[in-house]
């Protein structure tokens, strides 16, 4: 669910784009500065450089979900917060194909299972240290995962990937408890470098959940809670300054006690980081082209406005970068409502993709969307097409026999349920009800507000049922660049919840759930990327979700920033290799 | 006039207190008419993907199973008498005026309103300087020139200000002042305690934005009053004892002018400080407006609660300064008894 | 945002006070007859105010008659044009038939299209201009509705009672106006479920809106007709009937209401074009009417990604919102100056 991030922005974006505009050139130097390409930072490292020193300056329009690694699901936030929260493990820190490789952070080797890989064991490295010199022990970061799991709900913000597969009771919270790992059994902790995690089901892809800012160690004393976010104690090469400012600024200055030595995947350039917090999308845009500003930490690219304008004018084109965002922009066609498979295959047939593409943004917003795994995930076959069509317009024919074997053969009415905040959202639903409307299926409109989207409407079973809510809008991004990272929580039967539903099309099919749960038993990753596909396959057979658009981000990369590459599982590039090159 | 002060004191506290109620009422209670349940409001805050459990303690965390009647007292004791509120094992004091923390970002509320205010502040004040005087002088001018060609168009433009939504004249200004023609800088705002040039500069195109708006009603206000007083037989005696034609329009005839000039300014003040969600919004600023808006979309209740109050506190204030005023520009009002 | 309602703030109030109780010197319905005869033959040497009149007869018909001018004149307000438009770009192309020509500068103008097309869509633009007046024009006039029957009732009530009750109502009065009324409005749309009283789609939110404009803003009808009311009350044709053994009831409805309806339509003609411009920035904002239905308000909001390279787009919206206004408040002064005993014939 961490593509939020990018309808987050809601009515701020809806409403907020403005400001900004520019004078002159959006280059921010001049043409000869121009040795760069366009699209080059997608799969290539641009500006090379070993050259440290300096201040690297972010900025963001809205605000960290937190910065306590263990309360944030924002993909920009994971990012981030490796600069002073280190974790188990980690993806490859280089761009292309092999990004999603997994490698070690504070690891010392691989993690190791046990034969149906419900018990997982965890060497550290040794001489790993805080910012205040101590040792970072096992202990440390068991506490940090229970913390971030078993609290009593006041941590709500980050995923819940240990809650639900540690071999605990859900109702353990430390804060109950005098000395807090009392009784905390699932995580064991030999001696100080070595975890073991046991685990209530097999999960054959959990060392990817090691790679989650929840894996940073917390020391149990400095612990305070909630308030924890403004006190991190840092274990990275960066810690904070003492002067951070919740939606305003955060600095991160270097922490001495970072060993180089025992980090793979940090270079640690820049002396130090700024966050300004608070800016509006414009305004970041604007000060990234006038130099003012480095990165835009929020990492989904460029304001609308500012994109019209990057993407259609020559001297900037060299400085932007296109890559997808990871996230599918999709429509959920809801089983319960519209229970005959003909009749939603005959919305599958009668949509008008190439409609819905151009109304999320044509050309510079992403590919048109034929299958459900987005590009950069293994299994992923964007050739695949069940329902094919003349130019994607849609085939109204193969819709009609679909609407005649469902026994609806003059069509039928629906409602589609749309986040008001989300301009594209709506017009992918305007789209849809147009070209539905040509096989006499009449679909209406209903906006609700993007904070109960879920909550209240698409994601509550009442609602979607008493009110005939048969299609929803919605968009999904991967927790961690595999198939199962992607979409079991929004094909899984079990990931069916009452309220706050995300399977919002509510499919539960055995055979879909039985392949799920048999990935998680298979250790080879290219043998789960076949099975991967073929859920793919057979989620559109059912035709519960329609896919729209593969998204695609705009970036804008200033040119004295070095080491810029996209990283394809934060979908933004990697902050960790980020410098600057410029006289200050 | 002690007196007076502080019945209008009572009644701005009274009226506070009524807004609070009202407002709770609408946020806390309505959706529970409308049938939603604890739990599904819950799911408003409990992050992006919470589990049932995450949901249970949100709710008891958040004290949203209570009776509304026990959460409104609590909320009102928060407000008079500061509570204390516990993170994980520590505990941290929240002084009143306590408006609590923010249900998704556990920041206090108060810290954040106060944090945005001088953007809000620059941008009200700022316009309100330039609406007034520009907004009175044209309407004295149209009045002693009534009939000409300048009262004719001055008049023209005010009703024209009256008809034009911020939100239209704010897009057009930034599409062709700022971005077509590079009349005004590409802004953000910087404190005028930093920079106040780069202040000036940057809250320029806005001000005259809102300002544009709000002028028009102070010139035909003032047009409207002087043409009136113009005509009394105090002005007409003050011609005859030979005063200047300045000191007859400004000392005699402009001060009644001002007192209805001074009521509608208390509530656009007031409004404006409560939140210029509009132009804030037109023009990317930061401010309380900005932060209303966040708070709505993301149905942080603390927060719109906080705002809202916060908004008719400055409304409250507003009036009683103006009222108090009165005496002072009309010595024909007479406070106390 | 200030309420744009209080652009009539109660500085107008003094004069309405004039223009009624002047205007009912004579209380007889032949003097209320000939004093309407006089007003009218003012109005119609106005000629600011017949011209905007007409203007807002025009848009009144036009929004009537939206789908007749659009069968006419356009294309259906939902229909998509995409192959009009340039995928990349997502504006118009200055020729369809010749994609490599580039993007059209002014929006898709032609005769088949009079104002252009949407971007993105390819919608017609002049047809969800048209339709957006009848959104536009329903919420005002039932807002102001509103408006004028809780102000009229509670307002007489105020001034005729007088004592507590007065104090009781001029002070709700005040707590409704301290309320920050367009922060209270975005916030209710979303706080309203869908299914209350039965409503569910764009009759729920038309009915929201309506109900907050109209129930957050009688107070400024109410001021007047309170001042009104207390000014009539003393008045001799009211003693007369009292002193003849009439009822509160009987004064009150057939006594003291007749006079009441000139200031009141004066003053709902005023409040109508900020019900417009309010309506406007809800759905500006996104709070407004469901899509596909147009609404001004929400093309200006979508025209905003466009404002750098294309701010033709918001041109038509914003002017279509501005008309309206601009003819509604001319209109009203005019008539407010035909009512008004002081103006100079």
């Amino acid at each position: 669910m961490r593509n939020r991030t990018l309808g987050f922005v809601a009515l701020g974006a809806a409403a907020s784009l403005f400001l900004s505009a520019c004078g002159g050139s959006a280059t921010g130097g001049g043409p000869a500065d121009a040795d760069t390409e366009f699209d080059q930072g997608s799969d290539s490292i641009v500006n090379p450089s070993e050259q440290s020193g300096g201040t690297l300056r972010y900025a963001i329009d809205g605000d960290f979900d937190s910065t306590d690694p263990a309360n944030t699901y924002y993909a920009f936030n994971w990012n981030f917060s490796r600069y002073y929260a280190r974790t188990l493990m980690a993806f490859n820190p280089e761009p292309g194909e092999n990004a999603t490789d997994l490698v070690t952070d504070m690891a010392a080797e691989m993690p190791e299972p046990n034969d149906d890989f419900t018990q997982w064991t965890v060497k550290i490295q040794e001489g790993l240290k805080y910012e205040d010199g101590s040792e970072i022990t096992s202990e440390d970061i068991k506490y940090g995962i229970a913390r971030a799991n078993f609290n009593g709900g006041i941590f709500s913000e980050g995923p819940q990937y240990f809650a639900a597969h540690l071999d605990q009771d859900g109702d353990y919270n430390v804060y109950d408890h005098d000395d807090p790992l009392e009784g905390f059994d699932a995580i064991e902790t030999p001696d100080e470098h070595t975890l073991v995690f046991n685990l209530k089901d097999s999960f054959s892809e959990f060392p990817n959940v090691l790679t989650q800012p929840q894996t940073a160690p917390v020391p149990v004393d400095a612990d305070r809670g909630e308030l924890y976010q403004q006190t991190v104690v840092s274990s990275g090469p960066y810690k904070f300054d003492g002067e951070y400012e919740p939606g305003v600024k955060l600095h991160l200055d270097r922490n001495e006690h970072w060993d180089p030595e025992t980090d793979p995947i940090r270079e640690a350039l820049p002396d130090r980081i700024e966050v300004e917090i608070g800016v509006s999308q414009d305004e970041v845009d604007e000060r990234l082209a006038s130099g003012e500003l480095d990165v835009d930490l929020r990492g989904s690219g460029v304001g609308p406005a500012t994109k019209t304008r990057l993407l259609s004018d020559e001297s900037a084109r060299p400085f932007v970068d296109n890559p997808y965002s990871g996230a599918l922009r999709y429509v959920n066609i809801h089983t319960p409502v519209i229970e005959d498979v003909a009749c939603r295959q005959a919305i599958m047939y009668a949509a008008d993709r190439d409609s819905m593409w151009r109304a999320w943004g044509g050309d510079d917003g992403g590919d048109i969307a034929t299958n459900l795994l987005p590009p950069l995930i293994p299994g992923a076959d964007p050739e695949s097409d069940l329902y094919p069509s003349q130019d994607n317009k849609g085939d109204l024919d193969a819709a009609q026999a679909k609407l005649e074997e469902c026994g609806e053969e003059d069509g039928f009415s629906t409602t589609i349920a749309v986040r008001a905040e989300s301009e594209r959202d709506v017009l992918t639903a305007e789209s849809l009800q147009e070209s539905l409307g040509r096989v006499g299926i009449d679909v209406s409109i209903e906006q609700f507000p993007q904070a109960d989207f879920f909550g209240q409407y698409a994601g509550s079973q009442d609602y979607v049922r008493d009110n005939g809510i048969g299609l929803s809008v919605s968009g999904w991004g991967p927790d961690w660049p595999t198939g199962y990272g992607f979409a079991s929580k929004i094909t899984h039967g079990d990931a069916i919840m009452e309220t706050g539903n995300f399977n919002t099309s509510e499919l539960d099919d055995p055979e879909v759930n039985g392949m799920w749960d048999e990935a998680l038993l298979t250790e080879d990753p290219d043998e789960r990327a076949e099975m991967y596909a073929d859920i793919d396959t057979l989620v559109l057979e059912n035709a519960a979700i329609m896919p729209v658009v593969f998204d695609k981000s705009t970036f804008y990369r200033p040119a004295d920033l070095t080491n810029v590459y996209y990283h394809p599982a934060y979908m933004m590039y990697d902050f960790m290799a980020l410098g600057v090159d410029r006289d200050e | 006039m002690l007196n007076y002060i502080l019945r209008r004191l009572g009644a701005g506290i009274l009226l506070l207190a009524v807004v609070t109620a009202v407002t709770f009422w609408i946020f806390y209670v309505l959706p529970r008419w409308a049938g939603v349940t604890p739990h599904g409001m819950a799911a408003m805050y409990a992050g992006k993907a919470p589990t049932p459990a995450v949901l249970d303690a949100t709710v008891e965390r958040l004290g949203l199973d209570q009776p509304v009647a026990v959460q409104f007292i609590e909320f009102l004791r928060t407000l008079l008498f500061g509570q204390e509120f516990t993170f994980g094992r520590e505990t941290v004091e929240c002084a009143a005026p306590c408006l609590g923390y923010s249900f998704t970002t556990n920041t206090p509320v108060l810290e954040q309103i106060l944090n945005r205010l001088p953007v809000t502040l620059s941008l009200g004040l700022g316009a309100a300087v330039i609406w007034v005087v520009g907004g009175v002088t044209v309407g004295v001018i149209s009045a002693v020139k009534r009939g000409s060609v300048f009262d004719r168009l001055a008049m023209g433009a005010a009703l024209i200000g009256v008809s034009l939504p911020v939100y239209f004249t704010g897009l057009l200004a930034l599409s062709f002042l700022v971005h077509q023609w590079g009349l005004f800088p590409v802004s953000r705002y910087v404190p005028f305690t930093e920079d106040p040039v780069g202040w000036y500069q940057v809250m320029l195109l806005p001000w005259l934005t809102l300002a544009f708006l709000h002028a028009a009603q102070y010139a035909r206000q003032t047009r409207a009053g002087m043409l009136e007083t113009l005509n009394e037989d105090y002005i007409r005696t003050a011609r005859a004892k030979g005063l200047s034609e300045r000191k007859v329009i400004f000392k005699h005839a402009l001060r009644p002018t001002l007192t209805p000039i001074l009521t509608i300014l208390g509530l656009d003040i007031g409004m404006v400080l409560g939140g210029a969600i509009l132009t804030e919004t037109v023009f990317s600023l930061n401010g309380v407006g900005a932060y209303a808006i966040t708070s709505i979309v993301a149905k942080d209740l603390p927060v719109i609660l906080g705002v809202t109050l916060f908004g008719a506190v400055f409304i409250v204030i507003c009036n009683l300064v103006v009222d108090l005023l009165y005496p002072v520009v009309d010595p024909r009002v007479r406070v106390g008894r | 945002m200030s309420a744009p309602s209080h652009v009539h703030g109660s500085g107008d109030e003094a004069d309405a006070v004039d223009v009624a109780v002047t205007a009912t010197e004579g209380r007889s319905d032949a003097d209320n007859r000939s004093l309407r005869q006089i007003a009218w033959r003012r109005l119609r040497r106005d000629k600011v105010a017949m011209v905007s009149g007409t203007v807002v007869v025009l848009l009144i018909l036009a929004a009537l008659l939206a789908p007749l001018l659009v069968k006419w004149f356009g294309h259906p307000p939902t229909q998509f044009n995409q192959d009009l438009i340039d995928p990349s770009a997502r504006v118009p192309y200055a020729d369809p038939d010749d994609p490599a020509a580039g993007v059209d500068r002014w929006g898709g103008i032609s005769s088949d299209h009079l104002l252009g097309l949407e971007p993105v869509t390819g919608r017609d633009l002049f047809s969800r201009i048209l339709y957006g007046a009848q959104i536009s024009l329903l919420v005002a006039f039932l807002a102001t509705l509103v408006c004028v029957a809780l102000g009229t009732v509670l307002g007489i009530i105020a001034g005729y009672m007088g004592g507590w009750v007065d104090t009781l109502i001029s002070r709700a009065m005040d707590i409704f106006l301290a309320f920050p009324l367009m922060l209270f409005a975005i916030a209710l749309v979303g706080v309203i479920p869908d299914g209350v009283l039965g409503l569910t789609g764009n009759g729920l939110r038309i009915g929201v809106i309506v109900f907050i404009i109209g129930f957050f803003n009688w107070p400024y009808i109410a001021r007047i007709v309170r001042g009104q009311t207390l000014a009539l009350r003393e008045r001799e044709f009211v003693e007369a009937a009292r002193s003849l053994g009439a009822g509160n009831r009987h004064i009150l409805v057939k006594e003291i209401l007749p006079n009441l309806v000139t200031p009141i339509i004066v003053y709902s003609t005023l409040l109508i074009p900020t019900n417009i411009l309010f309506e406007a920035a809800l759905s500006f904002l996104g709070v407004g009417i469901n899509p596909p239905t147009p609404s001004w308000g929400k093309m200006l909001s979508e025209a905003v990604p466009f404002y750098q390279t294309a701010p033709y787009f918001i041109v038509f919206p914003g002017l279509a919102i501005f008309i309206t206004v601009l003819a509604f408040n001319l209109f009203g002064d005019g008539l407010r100056d035909a009512f008004d005993p002081k103006t100079s014939d």
